[in-house]
Formats: structure tokens, C-alpha cells, sequence
């Protein structure tokens, strides 16, 4: 599958607080890909580089082969944007908006964003301002719809949204993503619902890419075992394979892609005494804070 | 495309430009209403003396009137794309960036000139069954700079708020303000007829300033 989005060494700071450095990923066509990862890693800048909102320190960027700093507005007709809180021009009504928007795009779906305008139950010349934060994401993910774009990159969705309204959004967004073979990029800070939604995943850290992966794999691979451990062990020694591990009153903890035997022959290779010791299959949330950490 | 965008503006401005609309006319209405009074309590050549001797053009009251309506105009125009950078908005579309900023910042000046122009023939259809056309062309050259201001106010305010850092902010309204005050130096009739030709020129040049302005907020200056 070709890469619809391509970043290539994309390195950036605000004054002189380094954001990362040397980032590379790519996001292949028809995939739903999710950037996750916490408060201040970065998640906004790389939608805001990508949209051309930023310049980057260094890297480039491409979206459908060309340079992002320059992109054709014809190309621009491919790409749907979702500004972090649903932003729109909340001085229109939901016909206004429709109005506006159409003209912009030869695609245009007026059918997709008023089936969901009707679940809104919401007055045709109802102004967006005077709308509820969840009614508001759904004007927007409406818009989109109707747009009918190739890709579409979503900066935190989730923001402000409701577990109704949010599992709502992803449920539609899903659906419409696949029936169509959309390309979609996304970011947010909330982890939960999101293994409904991804297909892929890259788990940002401070500065660096922890992982990308598919979530299935994902899922499949990285486990957090646990044990409990006989004698005072303060902490457990560093090992590249573990994520985060850990110690709490005498119940030992860690993150890995690795299997039980590997987890055993560490704890015997460092003499810690330890029983009880088990594997758990972890939701993508709990993959999330073990890679990331809780702090 | 373009009509999507003059649409939108639209759709931000409408009310004020009918405020806007209003306040010109009462204004006018009550320069007029000054005029008519000195003519039914003196008379018409009393009024003609007025204009030649002093510098009366009897339509001071209206001096800041534009200046006000330009400010606001832009204020009401770009306030709502630079809150939550709804700016972003519209720079996605797919139109070359400058079309974007140059068919927002053409409305306004245009809205402007509709407003001031209409202004002005409701002031000459009045003056001129009662003043000689050198006085006609005496009290309209009078308040051009006042007009020239108002364009000038909305460049400036256009400027300032699409600028993306507050520092910069202050430096612009700072520039603007002295750049406007050029325009309010004398109160003398036609104190400005050598220059306002040149006043007018930079006043459209320099709306082109929040193109500037533009570009550092997508750069991404903070």
C-alpha cells in the first residue's frame, strides 16, 4: 500500500525546548492510524506541521507525494481536517455551514452531512455557538462526511466529548472510514474506545516514537507480567526489553513484548527470588501506560 | 469559491454593516439638520459665508465617524477567525492562500467604500440644490481624509489582530496609531488636498500588511 502521509527525519522546538527530533513515519493508504500519547509529546505540532500551520525545525513532510509547505489546492480538495475541539465557524447555523463548505469541494455529499444532522435534532438555522460541545463534534464529523475527502487527519476528537457522544463519533467515523477506504490520521489523549477504532498506532513519548504498530499486534504481543517477590527488592534492574517495571510492597511488575521464559531467565540471572509469576493480555489503554508510564 | 468566502463575511458582518449603515446616516442626518437650521434661522447666504470664511464645513460631528466604522468592521471581521485560530479553517480550503486573505480583506475594504460612497451622495444630493459646486467640493474634500482614516483603521485593526504574537500586537496598533493620527492633524477645510491623493495610496498599500500577518501565523510564530 502506498504511504499517503510520509514524515522523514521531522525534528521540532519551540524556542529552545526540544518537542522530537528525527521523527519518522508513514501512514499507508486506506489504514486508520491513531498518534497517541500524553499531554505535550508533540500529538498538535505534527498536525499542525502537517497542515501546514508550522514550519518544522528540520524533516519534511509529504501528503499524496507532495511537500506540505506547498500543497496544491486541488490536492488540498483530498484532505479533511478536524481542528482539536471540533472547531468550526460557530457564527453559522448548520444550513450556512453546509452552504459554505459545498462550493469548495466537487465531491460534495450534502446527503452524508444531513443524515447526520437529523439525528441532532437540532434547528436548521440553530447556530453552532448555541450548541453543546458533543452536538458540535457531530457538525463537524458531518462536514467532513460530506466532503468526501481521501484523507482525513483528526486532531483530538475526543476532546471535550461525552462517552456517549465520543463512542457515537467513533462508531460513525469507523464505518464510514472502511465502507469508503478513507485514510485516516488521528490523534487524542484518550486511549479508551480508540482499539475500536485504529487500525494502526504509533505511541509518541517525550521527543521520540516509542512504537508503530498494527493494535491487533499490538495486543497480541505486549503483555505486563506480574509476581511477587520474597525478599525487600527496592527496585528491579534495567533491562532494554521492559517497559516501566516496577516494584509496590512486594509485588513486582513489567511491561514487555517478550515471553515468560525470557521474564524467568531475567529474574534468575539477577537472583530475585520471586513466585506467582503471570502474564495478562492488556486493552490498549493498559498498553498505553505501560509503555508510556503513569507519570 | 470566492463567492463562499464574500459569503462568510458576509454572514460575520451583516449586522454591523446595518449599525453601521444607521450610525452614518444619523450623523449625516444631523450635520444636515445643522445646515437646515442656519439656513431657516439665517438663510442660505449666511450658510455660504460660513463655508468661505471659517472652517465650518458643518459635518465635524461625523470626523471619527469612519474611523470607528473601519475598526469595528475589522474587528468583527477577524476577531472570530482568530478565536481558537478558527483561522486554520479557512487556510485549508483549497484556494491559494492569498485569494483566501485577499477576498476577506476586499470585502471589507469594499463594504467600506459602498458605506462611505453612499455617505457621500446623500451629502451631495442635499448640498446641491443649496451650494455652489466649489463649496459642494469644499465640505467633501474636507472629510476626505476622514474616510481615507476609516479604510486606514480597518488596514491597521485587520493587521494587528491577525497577527499571531501579542508583542507584536502592540508594536502594530502602536504603528497604526501614529499612521491614523496623520489624518486628524489639522482641523482646517481641505487641509489635506495636496496629499490625500498620496495618504490614499499608502492607506491601500498598507492594507496588504495582513498578508504578513498571515504568514507568520502559519509559520507557526509564537
Amino acid at each position: 500500500m502506498n504511504p499517503v502521509i510520509t514524515c522523514t527525519n521531522l525534528t521540532h522546538h519551540y524556542g529552545k525546548r526540544l518537542i522530537y527530533e528525527n521523527l519518522n513515519f508513514s501512514v499507508p493508504e486506506g489504514r486508520i492510524l491513531g498518534l497517541l500519547g500524553k499531554n505535550g509529546t508533540g500529538k498538535t505540532t505534527t498536525i499542525n506541521i502537517l497542515n501546514g500551520y508550522l514550519k518544522p525545525s528540520g524533516g519534511e513532510c509529504t501528503i499524496f507525494g507532495e511537500n506540505i509547505r506547498h500543497i496544491n489546492p486541488i490536492t488540498k480538495q483530498r484532505i479533511a481536517l478536524l481542528i482539536e475541539g471540533h472547531v468550526q465557524y460557530s457564527f453559522m447555523n448548520i444550513e450556512q455551514i453546509e452552504r459554505f463548505y459545498a462550493s469548495f469541494y466537487p465531491k460534495w455529499k450534502k446527503e452524508a452531512y444531513y443524515e447526520l444532522m437529523d439525528l441532532l435534532k437540532v434547528a436548521p438555522r440553530q447556530r453552532i455557538a448555541n450548541m453543546s460541545c458533543g452536538q458540535r463534534s457531530q457538525v463537524a464529523l458531518g462536514l467532513i462526511m460530506a466532503q468526501n475527502a481521501d484523507l482525513l487527519i483528526l486532531d483530538d476528537f475526543s476532546l471535550g466529548l461525552d462517552p456517549g457522544y465520543r463512542r457515537l463519533f467513533i462508531e460513525y467515523l469507523r464505518e464510514y472510514a472502511k465502507s469508503e477506504q478513507k485514510t485516516v490520521f488521528l490523534t487524542s489523549h484518550i486511549i479508551q474506545d480508540m482499539e475500536k477504532l485504529i487500525d494502526d498506532c504509533i505511541i509518541l513519548d517525550y521527543g521520540k516514537i516509542l512504537i508503530q504498530k498494527s493494535v491487533s499486534e499490538l495486543m497480541d504481543t505486549f503483555k505486563k507480567f506480574t509476581f511477587k517477590i520474597d525478599d525487600a527488592q527496592p527496585s528491579l534492574p534495567a533491562d532494554n526489553e521492559f517497559y516501566n517495571p516496577a516494584v509496590y510492597r512486594g509485588n513486582g511488575e513489567l511491561f514487555t513484548f517478550q515471553n515468560k521464559e525470557y521474564v524467568e531467565q531475567y529474574l534468575h540471572k539477577h537472583d530475585i527470588e520471586h513466585s506467582q509469576l503471570m502474564s495478562e493480555s492488556l486493552n490498549l489503554e493498559d498498553i498505553f501506560i505501560g509503555l508510556t508510564g503513569k507519570y | 469559491m470566492i463567492k463562499a468566502i464574500l459569503y462568510k463575511e458576509w454572514i460575520k458582518t451583516r449586522y454591523l454593516f446595518l449599525v453601521v449603515a444607521v450610525v452614518l446616516v444619523a450623523f449625516t442626518a444631523y450635520c444636515q439638520l445643522r445646515i437646515g437650521n442656519v439656513i431657516s434661522l439665517r438663510s442660505a447666504a449666511h450658510l455660504w459665508e460660513i463655508l468661505l470664511t471659517r472652517d465650518n464645513t458643518f459635518y465635524e460631528a461625523m470626523r471619527y465617524v469612519p474611523l470607528f466604522s473601519g475598526v469595528l468592521l475589522a474587528l468583527f471581521q477577524f476577531v472570530p477567525e482568530m478565536q481558537q485560530k478558527r483561522l486554520k479553517l479557512c487556510l485549508h480550503l483549497p484556494l491559494p492562500q492569498n485569494k483566501i486573505i485577499g477576498s476577506m480583506l476586499g470585502f471589507g475594504v469594499s463594504l467600506l467604500i459602498a458605506l462611505f460612497a453612499a455617505t457621500y451622495l446623500i451629502i451631495f444630493l442635499y448640498l446641491n440644490p443649496i451650494l455652489a459646486p466649489e463649496l459642494i467640493s469644499r465640505v467633501m474634500l474636507t472629510m476626505l481624509p476622514w474616510f481615507v482614516a476609516g479604510i486606514a483603521g480597518y488596514a491597521f485593526v485587520a493587521f494587528t489582530v491577525l497577527e499571531p504574537t501579542w508583542k507584536r500586537r502592540l508594536l502594530n496598533i502602536l504603528a497604526g496609531v501614529a499612521f491614523i493620527r496623520i489624518f486628524y492633524l489639522s482641523g482646517y477645510a481641505e487641509a489635506y488636498n495636496q496629499v490625500i491623493v498620496w495618504l490614499l495610496i499608502i492607506t491601500l498599500a498598507l492594507a496588504g500588511l495582513s498578508f504578513l500577518s498571515v504568514s507568520r501565523f502559519k509559520d507557526g510564530v509564537q
